[in-house]
């Protein structure tokens, strides 16, 4: 910590013997400072001081870190990294806390403001009826 | 006017290198089998992603004579997709079991949900009389979609609507769960409701 080699802003790289998935959490399964779990649309993006550090985290903290270069949901997340929604929403929060992840809770005033639920709605009229021609799969 | 809410301290190497859209979300509930994964898939701009909530439970079965140990996980799969409107605006499609028993997870799944999609399958009703009680109490603004398999339901809308004894102004609507624009009209009928609501 104060041995001044430790690179600033560098969260100090914690042993990673974890091979299950409540270990890597420390058992800990609520996060967030209100104590309500993030919902599972939540937008959680990488910070430059996350891209920093990549090499030095290690398997599901790098995961996350390197999948959030673009905004990925809590939900996205576990899904393509297959973890629990659960870990994804701790490991988050540890890594918000080191300053190396953003973690954007929706805020339900907006997602429910009529502006917005106008703008849906005129996107999704956009969409056409056909499908697979303009199907956009991979 | 910040579209979302970030946790965030500190400088400016600890902001976000892109600002994330504002995630909308939608919930589809309904049984196994129901077309609630082919409705997503239909209209989602990616292939539906799975999710699985694991879940220790304490079983509580009445046929439980055998002085087993009580407790058992139990893994729900949740399957989800989006569309993005614009780069400032996502909408997250949620599909999740609608049967009682697994009232457990919707708390955590519908927080923050704009509205909810109820898919029925004409015979087998049973199945979403649960779904169709969460969303009537928790006041969360939402219709019945009648999946049409091989383009017929087996009971009427009058029948339907009397059966799940859901109010008047709950929509109830036919619709093909492959079907792209089919899809996208139920999921509007939604929200024209969550809008009208918003208007008082």
């Amino acid at each position: 910590m104060a041995d001044g080699l430790t690179p600033p802003g560098g969260d100090p790289v914690r042993p990673a013997p974890a091979v299950r998935p409540f270990l890597v959490t420390a058992g800990r399964v609520a996060p967030t400072a209100s104590g309500r779990p993030v919902p599972v649309e939540t937008q959680v993006v990488a910070t430059a001081a996350g891209l920093e550090a990549l090499d030095g985290l290690a398997f599901e903290r790098h995961d996350i870190v390197a999948a959030c270069r673009r905004p990925q949901s809590i939900a996205e997340l576990a899904a393509r990294l297959r973890l629990h929604l659960n870990v994804v929403r701790v490991l988050a929060e540890d890594l918000r806390a080191a300053g190396q992840l953003t973690v954007h809770v929706p805020d339900s005033g907006a997602t429910h403001d009529a502006a917005v639920l106008r703008r849906v709605i005129d996107g999704l009229r956009a969409i056409p009826d056909s499908r697979g021609v303009l199907r956009d799969t991979d | 006017m910040t579209p979302t809410e970030p946790l965030v301290r500190g400088g400016a190497a600890e902001q976000p290198a892109v600002r994330p859209p504002l995630p909308v979300k939608m919930v589809i509930a309904g049984g196994f089998g129901v077309g609630k994964t082919t409705a997503v898939g239909a209209i989602s701009e990616i292939e539906p992603l799975t999710t699985e909530a694991a879940i220790t439970e304490v079983a509580a079965g009445v046929d439980d004579l055998t002085h087993t140990p009580a407790k058992t996980t139990t893994t729900v799969a949740m399957d989800f997709g989006c569309i993005t409107i614009d780069p400032t605006l996502k909408l997250y499609l949620f599909g999740t079991p609608g049967q009682e028993r697994f009232g457990f997870m919707w708390d955590d799944i519908v927080e923050g949900a704009v509205g909810g999609l109820v898919i029925v399958d004409t015979r087998r009703l049973d199945d979403c009389y649960a779904a169709v009680d969460y969303f009537e109490h928790r006041r969360i603004p939402f219709a019945v979609a009648l999946n049409a398999f091989d383009g017929r339901v087996e009971h009427s809308l009058e029948e339907v609507r009397w059966a799940l004894d859901v109010s008047d102004h709950v929509p109830v609507v036919v619709f093909d769960a492959r079907e792209r624009g089919s899809v996208r009209d139920a999921l509007l009928v939604v929200l024209e409701l969550a809008l009208a609501r918003t208007e008082g």
